[in-house]
């Protein structure tokens, strides 16, 4: 994965870029794209737990674009305040809010209106008022220092321009001994300077 | 990276084959692109 963005990319076009797909995938989950979504996805790729799904609003599931599986990497224990970054439509944020139960919380950030809008909707349709869902960006996020138990984050750290930031971001919202259930793409070959300027596949 | 931001205890605890029967399948396999649980601890 690189670090940073090539010099010459556009990054204002890349976030631009990424604002637009998502919101796409929003609107129309079963649309044409070069990722999977859905429930049969995460749980036949990605090994999430079929029932647990089912018990979700249906509004959360369909629009699921992750690319892994937090909840397999620790579990998330009740009372906690979890984080999810890039939250979209809210399933993992959901599943998260499930475990920390009525004493702990949730926070959901995404930086795309429409997705933090179905995720308060599917938190809302969940009955679960453990929830709360902030617009903002991976690369600033708004929360305060040392205030998560548990950071997690789905497929989206990778989209972002310059790792080291995001990463940064992580470090300072967790609280001392907190947990980072890192979800992501990596990629094992170097990549050539033609595919890294290329911004569809860093929003792919 | 995530050694550097501080964290500690890093690990690969698994890996997906993510990007299988999409129209991207092609691209990630010729770069190894695959998904990964990563644990990470703030000491």
């Amino acid at each position: 994965m690189a670090v940073a963005c090539p010099i010459d990319l556009d990054t204002r076009k890349l976030r631009d870029e990424i604002r637009s797909i998502y919101a796409r995938v929003a609107s129309d989950p079963a649309g044409e794209f070069h990722f999977h979504r859905g429930p049969n996805y995460a749980a036949e790729f990605l090994r999430y737990d079929r029932a647990a799904l089912a018990q979700l609003p249906a509004e959360s599931t369909a629009a699921f674009a992750g690319v892994a599986n937090p909840h397999r990497i620790a579990p998330i224990e009740e009372g906690s305040t979890v984080v999810d970054i890039g939250c979209g439509a809210g399933m993992d944020l959901l599943l998260a809010a499930k475990s920390a139960g009525p004493r702990g919380r949730a926070i959901g950030i995404d930086m795309t209106e429409s997705m933090a809008e179905k995720a308060r909707a599917s938190a809302r349709a969940a009955g679960l008022d453990n929830v709360e869902v902030r617009l903002g960006d991976a690369m600033s996020l708004p929360l305060e220092d040392s205030s998560a138990d548990v950071v997690i984050s789905n497929g989206v750290l990778n989209l972002t321009s310059d790792k080291s930031v995001a990463f940064g971001e992580v470090f300072r919202v967790l609280k001392p001994g907190g947990r980072f259930l890192y979800a992501d793409i990596v990629v094992a070959n170097e990549l050539s300077e033609s595919i890294r300027k290329d911004v569809d596949l860093w929003t792919g | 990276m995530l050694l550097q931001a501080g964290f500690r205890d890093v690990a690969v605890r698994e890996k997906f084959d993510t990007f299988r029967g999409t129209s991207k399948e092609r691209i990630a396999r010729k770069y190894g692109v695959t998904g990964v649980n990563v644990f990470a601890r703030k000491a």
